[in-house]
């Protein structure tokens, strides 16, 4: 009992007052609201706003199809991109010019990543100036549309953009944590090739190594807010911008959904972080 | 002979990724010192240090955004260090560990927004919205959740020996803080200070959401100058807002690489 104080029950007390117990009764209120038991639109129970996504031409479902295409698109490229990278720079990932210049992307905020998506891929941009100087086209109307699209493509872009650093220095890290160079080495001597070393050895142990922190990322993308919010289509929306669109409605008959929105994200958050949670390594407790 | 073909698509890869990942902030600072920058032109037609030596001036709202962005930075980050780093070690100790972290994972990975959208209703009845106290105190929530986690293996078994320890020869509760646990801890202190910093300095949609629009940081104030689609002072408040992350990042990495 001695390695844990009042100090350290105080501090356990403020974290759960300032972080757990807001969010578990925010979340209970969201319930109570989607089912008419609490709020201005309180007349008693009611399944009535949870039949609404259900309707013909409520966007809460396209909404959540496409958070989960859009972030399943993003994660994979990311990816590849940052497998390839360091299959192939990983020395200068390392401790070369590469490990300096990664650092970069991750110090861009959403509202920057979005900007700069924005100044290189809109029909006036950079791609579409380079595209000019090419002769492929005359006009900016010209320039595929690429941001405020209905694919998502600019939101992919941009957490694209932002998530290869990031990957490419945990495979990396992880490449000497489980020995992948020896593993190699090993596979070498029982005659695999260098194909066969790099498909069969090293991408699934990096794969199966990032595998939580890849879930992890997926929830994140999935409820993105900044790049979507200026990068988006107006539909379909990615479940964060849709949510905060419903709540900052005038109509109060909106409100239902927002909170309906906020509470499938959060079951699907949860049942991925569980999916993460459950590959983590846990160290035993150290009572 | 034979890696010749290999080390030169190597280099290429190099070569093409440190341009790409160094892209963005020299864009930024091409389109800061741009005049007229217009399509088709892929270089600017002018350059001018203008905007930097004017738009202290004539913005009034941007030196107040970077004294807001910093002064709700450090708060969220020492306030969220400090109770996640003792919090933890309560977490750790304890019998339903894993549970205890589990829950902490939900503020560390969920939408701040979606999350946002339904404590709004709290801190609105809190009196909480449209104040900078209103946003600390929401930013807190999800920074305190990442600062549990990074501290929970920070508190091992051999820790919590050192704790015991100095507790048996007689230390109390803050002797054994002061004089042990935490000269050993400044190291993951200082890291968890940067990264809550940096969720703190990047955070948009809460602070919008529980600011009311009253507290303007750098992010809203990017995000306002790209929707009036004025490059120029977006490009400078980027810049403004990515000097503090790339100082704090690399900063954390040399902190890293000098003790493992």
């Amino acid at each position: 009992m001695l390695s844990r104080s009042n100090l350290d029950r105080a501090g356990f007390l403020l974290f759960l007052i300032l972080a757990i117990l807001p969010m578990a009764a925010s979340l209970a209120y969201a319930a109570g609201y989607s089912v008419g038991l609490v709020g201005l639109l309180s007349e008693g129970f009611t399944w009535q706003y949870w039949a609404r996504p259900f309707q013909e031409g409520n966007q809460i479902f396209a909404s959540f199809v496409f958070s989960l295409l859009v972030a399943g698109a993003a994660t994979a490229i990311t990816l590849a991109i940052a497998l390839l990278l360091v299959l192939a720079a990983r020395r200068s990932l390392d401790n070369g010019l590469l490990a300096h210049l990664s650092t970069i992307p991750l110090a861009l905020p959403g509202t920057v990543l979005a900007f700069l998506v924005l100044q290189w891929f809109s029909g006036s941009g950079i791609a579409a100036r380079i595209a000019y100087a090419l002769g492929l086209l005359q006009t900016p109307a010209q320039f595929p549309g690429i941001v405020h699209d209905q694919y998502g493509v600019g939101i992919i872009i941009a957490q694209v953009i932002v998530g290869v650093p990031f990957f490419a220095l945990l495979f990396a890290q992880l490449w000497h944590n489980q020995r992948i160079r020896q593993l190699m080495e090993l596979a070498q001597t029982i005659g695999a090739g260098r194909r066969q070393r790099v498909a069969w050895v090293a991408i699934p142990l990096l794969l199966h190594g990032a595998f939580p922190t890849v879930i992890l990322h997926l929830v994140a993308v999935i409820g993105v807010y900044e790049v979507p919010l200026l990068l988006g289509a107006q539909s379909p929306q990615m479940i964060s911008v849709l949510t905060m669109q419903k709540y900052g409605m005038f109509d109060l008959q909106q409100k239902p959904e927002a909170f309906i929105c906020a509470i499938l994200y959060t079951l699907l958050s949860l049942s991925l972080i569980a999916v993460a949670w459950r590959r983590m390594k846990h160290e035993q407790s150290p009572r | 002979m034979s890696n010749r073909p290999a080390n030169l698509a190597r280099i290429v890869v190099v070569a093409t990724m440190g341009l790409l990942f160094a892209a963005p902030v020299a864009y930024l600072v091409l389109v800061s010192f741009a005049k007229h920058w217009t399509f088709p032109h892929l270089f600017p037609p002018q350059v001018s240090a203008e905007l930097w030596q004017t738009i202290w001036g004539r913005e009034q709202g941007l030196a107040s955004s970077v004294a807001a962005s910093i002064f709700l930075s450090v708060v969220v980050a020492v306030g969220s260090t400090l109770v996640g780093f003792v919090a933890a070690r309560y977490v750790s100790y304890h019998r339903w560990r894993r549970g205890l972290l589990f829950l902490s994972y939900i503020p560390f990975v969920m939408s701040p927004v979606v999350l946002g959208a339904c404590v709004h209703v709290i801190f609105l009845r809190l009196g909480l919205v449209g104040s900078t106290a209103g946003v600390i105190v929401a930013q807190m929530m999800f920074a305190l959740g990442f600062a549990v986690i990074f501290f929970a293996s920070f508190w091992n078994a051999e820790r919590k020996a050192l704790g015991e320890a100095a507790r048996m020869l007689g230390a109390t509760t803050l002797q054994t803080y002061r004089r042990v646990l935490l000269p050993i801890s400044r190291q993951p202190l200082l890291l968890c200070f940067l990264q809550t910093f940096l969720f703190s300095w990047f955070q948009y949609g809460l602070t919008v959401l529980i600011g009311g629009g009253t507290v303007k940081t750098l992010p809203v104030l990017v995000y306002l100058y790209t929707g009036e689609a004025n490059i120029y002072y977006a490009a400078a408040a980027s810049l403004l807002l990515m000097i503090p992350p790339l100082v704090l990042l690399w900063g954390n990495r040399a902190i890293t690489l000098r003790f493992g």
